[in-house]
């Protein structure tokens, strides 16, 4: 055993990589050439840093995103309340001025239409962080672009070749995790902020269903929850799985590990009252499914891991 | 005595520091002790399953809210009690210039007389102002922390919309620091930069 063939001294290698990494994901395909593999890193480095800064600053989208929602969210209950209980306010002075109450529920009644649709277009926003979240989290692996044998070596974000699973085989990318692992930390990210977004649609729903003037006319149009709130948000909602085509409406909210409910289960015509409202906007602002201090935990050891700064 | 009371008119210097120290930690537990009282007000209605409207339909949202709530609350009690550590650290900070003040007068080589005690040159103070000022400063502090100690513990899941409301005036009136007072003790000692 004097010379051994090439190929079995990276068959040794894969079985190394194995061993250094804890959980080869099943679907891991053998390493490729040493060389490829050296090649492979830096460029899978590349990409993961990228994607994770793109990660970073969705995160903060969301985050500027949700807290406008609730000031709106908040304005627009304010308002709402104060032309509800106008007929019993206290003017003072004020009451003799002819027309003044019917004044100021036109002027609030207007305020309520431009909150909504402020609040509207934050769950736009949002709806849009979650699509970037989920291309981001699909764009992990780093592809051999052409022949590995060909002089210039070069990567793609899709793979070429159908053996090509872009993993690098499951080594570690940086020191320790591979392209699985931080492929896992991605999907609990986006799946925190899927299930928060399809909460926060609940409640945009019922912010944009309160109206006085709908209400005093004794009819209510009120949406429902298999309304589009917006043109093609359902393609949106599909395009992050949250779109049932079965039941041709969007998948019903759900809290992390529990199960799911009926969003038209409750469903009442009366106008909600203040304390229901108040439930809403803390529900709005508690952001139930996401685990905050877990998200700053995933970002902190992924940024460890490439030796970048993702806060 | 003129040395004397340049060196004490340094100590009000470091004693308008720490105050001012105090009043970013005031304006920080104001808002601390607003944010855990809106939460305790929340509480109740959370806990109403019919205050719930169409969220009723989510199953566990009122218990995840209530305990991320609840969580939250506990958060706030202990940067509270943060808070209330570094109020303490101000108070020993104040106590220890006042025993300075009082180590410089006896360090000395000669004891003044009563009357060196009270002389005033001009419009600056006398050593008695100095000292005087510097305890009643000290004094005001410290049981204005013991109020805020004992807000503090009256914070309670149980504290009714009223009990808040009164605790939170208590807090951002600080009646044992009256600013008139401390204004007039800092306009004795530094009357001459006034003119």
């Amino acid at each position: 055993m004097q010379s051994r063939p090439p190929h079995l001294s990276s068959q040794e290698k894969e079985n190394e990589a194995k061993l250094l990494n804890p959980n080869p994901c099943s679907s891991s395909s053998p390493s490729p050439s040493s060389s490829a593999t050296r090649l492979w890193k830096p460029a899978a480095q590349r990409n993961l840093r990228n994607q994770w800064s793109k990660y970073l600053s969705q995160k903060d989208r969301w985050i500027s995103a949700s807290s406008n929602g609730r000031s709106h969210a908040t304005s627009l209950v304010n308002a709402y309340l104060s032309q509800r209980y106008m007929p019993e306010m206290d003017l003072g002075v004020l009451s003799e001025m002819p027309g003044i109450r019917y004044k100021a529920c036109e002027k609030l009644a207007l305020q309520q239409e431009q909150y909504q649709s402020k609040l509207l277009s934050c769950y736009r926003d949002m709806v849009d962080v979650v699509s970037h979240m989920k291309n981001v989290s699909a764009s992990m692996r780093c592809f051999l672009k052409g022949s590995a044998d060909s002089p210039l070596v070069q990567f793609g974000s899709h793979p070429e070749d159908s053996n090509d699973s872009g993993d690098g085989g499951g080594i570690p990318v940086f020191s320790y995790l591979s392209i699985p692992s931080f492929e896992n930390l991605g999907q609990e990210l986006l799946q925190m902020f899927v299930l928060e977004l399809c909460l926060k649609r609940l409640l945009v729903i019922e912010l944009l269903s309160i109206s006085c003037k709908e209400s005093l006319k004794g009819q209510t149009s009120r949406l429902s929850w298999s309304d589009e709130l917006y043109l093609y948000e359902f393609d949106d909602l599909s395009s992050i799985n949250l779109y049932s085509d079965k039941q041709c409406q969007p998948v019903a909210p759900r809290i992390v590990g529990w199960e799911f409910g009926n969003p038209t289960s409750g469903r009442t015509d009366h106008v909600p009252d203040r304390e229901i409202l108040q439930v809403y906007l803390t529900a709005w602002l508690v952001e139930v499914n996401i685990d905050w201090h877990r998200v700053d935990q995933i970002f902190a050891l992924v940024g460890e891991e490439m030796h970048i700064n993702l806060s | 005595m003129e040395m004397m009371v340049k060196k004490y008119q340094q100590k009000f210097r470091k004693v308008r520091d720490e105050m001012d120290r105090w009043e970013q930690l005031q304006s920080r537990f104001i808002t601390q002790f607003r944010n855990a009282s809106s939460i305790i007000q929340r509480l109740p209605m959370l806990g109403d399953s019919k205050n719930y409207g169409e969220l009723a339909g989510v199953h566990g949202l009122k218990e995840v809210l209530l305990g991320k709530q609840m969580e939250s609350l506990g958060s706030i009690f202990c940067s509270m009690r943060e808070t209330l550590k570094e109020f303490h650290i101000i108070v020993m900070s104040l106590e220890k210039i006042v025993r300075d003040g009082n180590q410089l007068l006896k360090g000395g080589s000669i004891q003044p007389t009563t009357h060196q005690m009270q002389l005033r040159v001009g419009i600056r103070p006398s050593v008695e102002d100095c000292l005087d000022g510097l305890k009643s400063l000290h004094e005001m502090h410290l049981s204005e922390y013991l109020v805020k100690s004992s807000a503090f513990e009256a914070l309670t899941l149980n504290s009714s919309a009223s009990d808040l409301g009164a605790l939170h005036q208590l807090l951002v009136d600080q009646p044992n620091i009256p600013k008139e007072e401390v204004q007039f003790i800092f306009n004795i000692i530094f009357a001459e930069e006034i003119c």
